[in-house]
C-alpha cells in the first residue's frame, strides 16, 4: 500500500479531525465544523447526481428544510433537540421523497428545473409563511446542551458532527458498492438499460432523492445548532450552487471526492467571505473550470497520478475478478 | 371592474417582457437542445450596461437601447464559446452546471461593479411618469411604452427569422442538424447565432423594463425563472407559444397578486413550472420531442 494512498490519507485526516479541537481556535473550530456540515451535504448530493444520474437542485432546499424542521420543532414545540434534530431529517427525507415523483417523468433539463422552481418556493415559503417561520428575519434557536458530559457546546457539536460524519460515510460507501449503488449507476448510465435488467426505476430514483434528502437534513439539523439561528437567506441558490461546486470539484460519483470537495471548498468560501461578489465569481469560476479542465474533479486526479488512489474494483490483483462478481450479483436483481 | 381592467393590462405589459425572455430561451432551446441557465443574467447584465450609459454617461434612451442589444449578442456568444461549444458532446450535467458557473460569474461580477446586495438601481422613465385616463382606466404611459417596444422587438425577431438567410439557417439547424450539416451550413456558427440573438432579445427586454422597475444584481435568476415558466407553458420549441406564454404568465401574476395577496406574484411562476411539467411536459404549442437524443 502506497504511503499516500486514500486509506492512509484517510485515516490521518481522521485523526487529525479528532485531535483538532485541542489546538484550534473558536474560529477554526467553526470552519471545521463548517467543512463536517458540507461533508454531509457533498455526500448526500454526490448519490443523488454523481452516482444516479438525477441532475436536480433541490439540496440548498432539503438542508434548509432540516434545517427549518430542526429549529421550528424546538422553538413551537418546545421539544429537545435530541427529538427535534431526527425529525428534522426525516421530514427533509419525506419530502426528497416527494419531489421524486416528478423525477419518474422528467429527467435531464426538465427536472433540473422543476426542481430549481420547487427549491425557489421553499425559499418563499420560508420568506412568506411568517407565523411559522419568522418570514425574512429568521429566527433563534434555543442553545442545545451536551449536559451529562462535561463539555461545552461547541466541542459536543463538532464530535457530533464528526461521528455523524463518519458513520454516514461508511454507509455510502458500502452503499454504493451494493446492490443498490449499481442500481443507481446502471440508472444513471441508461434508464431504458437499467430497467431492461430488472432495476425498478420508480423504487431506485425515489430511494436516492430520500437518502440525499436525510443527507442535507442531518446537515441542515447541524447546522441550525451551530449557528443557533435559522434565515431564508442561508439556503438560497447561491447555496445550492457550492454543493454543486463541490461535488464537480471532488469529482462526480466519489464518495471520498465529496469529501476533498467539501473541505477544499469551504476554505475557497472562508477567504472570500467579505464580498459577496467575489465568492459568486470565484465559485462561477471554479464550476466552469472544472468542468472545462478538469471534468474528473479532484479524485480523477489522485486517481490517475497517485498510487494508491485507483478505485478498488480496478485494481490488478489475481484473486479477485470483478466483472464477475458484478455479473452474478446483478443478475440477483428482481425483475 | 377597474380593477381586472388595470390587472389585466400591467399583465399583459410584464407579460410581454416576460415573453421576450421566453423567447430568448426558446431560440436557444429549439436550435441546441439545451437550456441557457445564464439566460437570466444576460438580461440583468445588459440591463446594467444599458443603464450605465443611460444614467452614468448621459448616452440617449434608444442608442443605450441598442447597445444592450448588441452587449446581450456579444455575452450570449461567449457563453456559447465557454459552456456550450467545448461540452456538445459532453452530459446535460455538465452542460447546465456550465451555464451556472457563468451564470454567477455574470452576477458576482454585476455586484462587484453595479453595488451591493439590496442596492436597487432607479432607471428614469422615458415617458412622462404621470398615469393617463383612457376611458375611465389608469394608464401608465411607461406601460404602453413597454408593450409597443416588446411588440416592435417580436415582429423584428419574427422577420429576422423568417427573412433572412442567417433566420432560415438557424431554423434548417433547428429542424434537423445533421442535414443542415450536409446541406453546407457551419452549425457551430448556428448555435452561436442562436446564443447571441437569444441574449440580444433579452437584453431588448432588460433596457426595455428597466425604466418601469429597478435594476439589481440578483434580478437576473427571478426573471429567468418567469421567462422559462413562459416558454414551458408555450411549449419550449415554439416561438409563438412562447409569445402566448409569456404574456399568460404576466396576466396570472398580476390577478393572483391582485385579488389573493402581492405575495403570490413572485410564487405563481414557480407553481405554473411544476405544473406544466408534471401534467403536460410538452406544453400549450409544443411539439413532442422533449429530450435530447
Amino acid at each position: 500500500m502506497a504511503l499516500f494512498g486514500r486509506r492512509n490519507v484517510l485515516v490521518a485526516m481522521l485523526l487529525f479531525a479528532a485531535v483538532a479541537p485541542t489546538f484550534l481556535n473558536a474560529y477554526y473550530l467553526f470552519v471545521a465544523n463548517t467543512i463536517l456540515i458540507y461533508v454531509l451535504l457533498a455526500i448526500g448530493l454526490n448519490i443523488l447526481v454523481g452516482y444516479a444520474g438525477q441532475l436536480a437542485f433541490a439540496n440548498a432546499a432539503m438542508f434548509g428544510i432540516g434545517a427549518y424542521g430542526t429549529g421550528l420543532l424546538q422553538v413551537h414545540f418546545g421539544w429537545p433537540f435530541w427529538l427535534a434534530f431526527p425529525l428534522g431529517a426525516l421530514i427533509a427525507t419525506m419530502v426528497g421523497l416527494a419531489i421524486s415523483l416528478p423525477a419518474l417523468r422528467l429527467s435531464g433539463l426538465y427536472l433540473a428545473l422543476s426542481t430549481l422552481a420547487f427549491a425557489q418556493f421553499t425559499q418563499w415559503v420560508f420568506l412568506n409563511w411568517e407565523p411559522v417561520t419568522f418570514g425574512a428575519g429568521g429566527f433563534k434557536t434555543p442553545p442545545i446542551s451536551f449536559a451529562p458530559l462535561p463539555i461545552s457546546k461547541t466541542l459536543g457539536l463538532y464530535y457530533l458532527s464528526l461521528i455523524l460524519v463518519m458513520v454516514l460515510f461508511a454507509l455510502a460507501q458500502n452503499l454504493v458498492r451494493s446492490r443498490i449503488g449499481r442500481a443507481f449507476v446502471a440508472v444513471r448510465d441508461g434508464e431504458i438499460a437499467a430497467e431492461s435488467l430488472g432495476v425498478d426505476l420508480l423504487r431506485y430514483k425515489a430511494l436516492a432523492f430520500g437518502i440525499s434528502g436525510f443527507y442535507a437534513g442531518i446537515a441542515g439539523g447541524l447546522y441550525s445548532a451551530m449557528l443557533n439561528f435559522v434565515s431564508p437567506e442561508g439556503f438560497d441558490l447561491f447555496q445550492m450552487v457550492i454543493h454543486k461546486a463541490m461535488i464537480i470539484v471532488g469529482g462526480l460519483g466519489s464518495i471520498v471526492g465529496s469529501v476533498l470537495g467539501a473541505g477544499t471548498l469551504v476554505f475557497v468560501l472562508e477567504a472570500l467571505r467579505k464580498v459577496k461578489g467575489v465568492q459568486e465569481i470565484a465559485f462561477g469560476a471554479i464550476l466552469v473550470g472544472f468542468i472545462l479542465f478538469m471534468p474528473g474533479g479532484i479524485i480523477g486526479y489522485l486517481k490517475e497520478k497517485v498510487r494508491g488512489w485507483e478505485e478498488p474494483l480496478h485494481r490488478a490483483r489475481a484473486s479477485r475478478r470483478p466483472p464477475v462478481a458484478a455479473t452474478s450479483e446483478s443478475s440477483e436483481v428482481r425483475p | 371592474m377597474e380593477l381586472l381592467v388595470y390587472l389585466l393590462l400591467s399583465g399583459l405589459t410584464t407579460g410581454s417582457l416576460y415573453a421576450l425572455i421566453a423567447l430568448g430561451i426558446v431560440v436557444v432551446n429549439k436550435a441546441t437542445a439545451v437550456i441557457n441557465f445564464a439566460h437570466g443574467e444576460l438580461f440583468m447584465f445588459s440591463g446594467f450596461v444599458a443603464w450605465m450609459l443611460h444614467v452614468q454617461m448621459g448616452v440617449p434612451y434608444l442608442p443605450s437601447l441598442l447597445a444592450a442589444v448588441a452587449f446581450g449578442f456579444l455575452l450570449g456568444a461567449a457563453t456559447d464559446l465557454i459552456a456550450f461549444r467545448p461540452l456538445k458532446n459532453a452530459n446535460i450535467i455538465s452542460l447546465v452546471l456550465a451555464t451556472i458557473g457563468i451564470a454567477f460569474m455574470l452576477r458576482g461580477t454585476a455586484r462587484v461593479i453595479w453595488g451591493g446586495k439590496g442596492d436597487y438601481l432607479p432607471f428614469p422613465p422615458i415617458t412622462s411618469p404621470e398615469p393617463i385616463m383612457i376611458g375611465g382606466i389608469m394608464v401608465i404611459p411607461q406601460q404602453l411604452a413597454v408593450l409597443a417596444g416588446s411588440i416592435v422587438i417580436m415582429v423584428a425577431f419574427a422577420a429576422f427569422f423568417r427573412l433572412t438567410r442567417a433566420g432560415k439557417m438557424m431554423q434548417a439547424t433547428a429542424d434537423n442538424a445533421k442535414a443542415a450539416t450536409l446541406a453546407g451550413i457551419r452549425i457551430d456558427r448556428i448555435y452561436m447565432l442562436s446564443f447571441g440573438t437569444g441574449a440580444a432579445i433579452a437584453g431588448a427586454a432588460a433596457a426595455l423594463m428597466a425604466p418601469l422597475t429597478l435594476l439589481y444584481p440578483d434580478m437576473g435568476f427571478s426573471f429567468f425563472i418567469k421567462g422559462f415558466a413562459a416558454a414551458v407553458l408555450g411549449g419550449l420549441t415554439s416561438l409563438p407559444g412562447a409569445v402566448l406564454g409569456g404574456i399568460s404568465i404576466g396576466i396570472i401574476e398580476s390577478l393572483a397578486g391582485g385579488y389573493l395577496h402581492s405575495s403570490f406574484i413572485e410564487v405563481s411562476a414557480f407553481i405554473v413550472i411544476m405544473f406544466v411539467l408534471v401534467v403536460r411536459p410538452t406544453g400549450l404549442l409544443g411539439s413532442t420531442r422533449f429530450r435530447r437524443v
